[in-house]
């Protein structure tokens, strides 16, 4: 029978390493995938998941159970992004080799060429607009899309309050429709 | 603000699915029948197609063997010495590996106290020489130690009569001490 995510927690904070590499091999994936989402950064997303994951390790003796394990996981994940995100001065040609390694991995599905040209300049723009955003709202804008968190959940993460999250998500979308909307 | 523009600002929570069930069928009915507003909809849609395509279906896998052998790695790095010292020191005193404990430690008990016979050079040297008075009738007993030849002598010995006084100590023939 599978453990659950506290269980798993408190036989960490007993000691037990192999309960807490169970819970990095459930979440590993997708606390990537959330970073990479604020860092747009192969690299630097993998280093903050490392981080992200160190941290959880050094922490959970403290964890009290307040909050779901995943909300917990993800706080540190995503303030430890925007931390990054804050400091980074991206090399505008390391950010370009980034971005062109996204965008060419949609080209191995040979399509029709207008749509093809039509969905990767759609790409492209979109990466600028969420490039564009503030922190705040492309933290929102990811946990939303990405994990389909509640307002609840992105809330307690963000540490803000639910309606917080719903003016943010409504401004980042509004921000995203003006900038794309010769693609929409 | 117009009702449009008030429907419009729900229409995200509302695909979200975050609104009450009255909330939603206002904004349900508005759309359904407002084209300005079921635009806003599609528009929105859209946008979040795009952005789940962009952030979910274009991230990479992450092998988890690797991923957790640079995380075993850093937690490794990480950890204060103390603690290190101490899981290394439970290592060494688990139940297997201290069988060979108990003979060491007998070996060690035998040499530091027999240390005197392999180290002759450490030896301390411990001539001793007393005499006490046992009794008030004169008698005594006079202890003389002799390391380098381990001779111990007991001498007990009565003062002649009338002599009170203790007995004024001279050097002992033989070996000086």
């Amino acid at each position: 029978m599978e453990l659950s995510d506290w269980e798993l927690v408190q036989k960490c904070q007993l000691g037990d390493m192999s309960a807490f590499q169970e819970l990095v091999s459930r979440y590993h994936q997708k606390v990537y995938v959330v970073i990479l989402g604020l860092l747009r950064n192969r690299e630097d997303a993998l280093e903050v998941s490392q981080e992200t994951f160190l941290r959880a390790y050094r922490k959970i003796g403290g964890f009290k159970g307040g909050s779901s394990f995943y909300t917990w996981i993800y706080r540190i994940g995503v303030n430890l992004a925007i931390d990054a995100q804050r400091r980074q001065k991206r090399n505008p040609l390391e950010f370009r080799d980034s971005m062109d390694s996204v965008l060419e991995s949609q080209d191995e599905v040979a399509r029709d060429p207008f749509a093809e040209l039509h969905d990767r300049e759609l790409r492209e723009n979109l990466f600028k607009a969420i490039n564009d955003l503030t922190a705040e709202h492309k933290a929102v804008i990811v946990l939303r899309t990405i994990e389909g968190l509640s307002y609840k959940d992105i809330g307690a993460i963000l540490g803000c309050s639910e309606g917080t999250v719903m003016s943010r998500l409504h401004y980042a979308r509004k921000k995203l429709h003006d900038k794309l909307r010769a693609f929409l | 603000m117009n009702k449009c523009e008030r429907i419009e600002k729900s229409i995200g929570p509302w695909l979200d699915q975050e609104l009450s069930a009255a909330e939603s069928e206002i904004v349900r009915a508005h759309v359904t029948a407002c084209s300005r507003c079921s635009e806003a909809r599609q528009r929105l849609e859209r946008i979040d197609r795009a952005l789940s395509s962009l952030l979910v279906d274009e991230a990479p896998k992450i092998e988890f063997a690797s991923f957790w052998r640079e995380l075993e790695q850093r937690i490794e790095q990480k950890r204060p010495w103390h603690k290190r010292l101490l899981e290394q020191a439970g290592d060494w005193t688990s139940a297997p590996r201290a069988a060979w404990a108990v003979p060491a430690l007998i070996a060690v008990l035998i040499a530091v106290l027999s240390y005197q016979s392999y180290f002759p050079i450490w030896r301390s040297r411990t001539n001793f020489a007393t005499v006490e008075s046992i009794d008030s009738y004169g008698r005594n007993v006079a202890l003389l130690r002799e390391d380098e030849s381990k001779t111990t002598v007991i001498w007990l010995y009565q003062n002649q009569e009338g002599d009170d006084e203790a007995v004024e100590e001279t050097p002992p023939a033989g070996p000086a001490f």
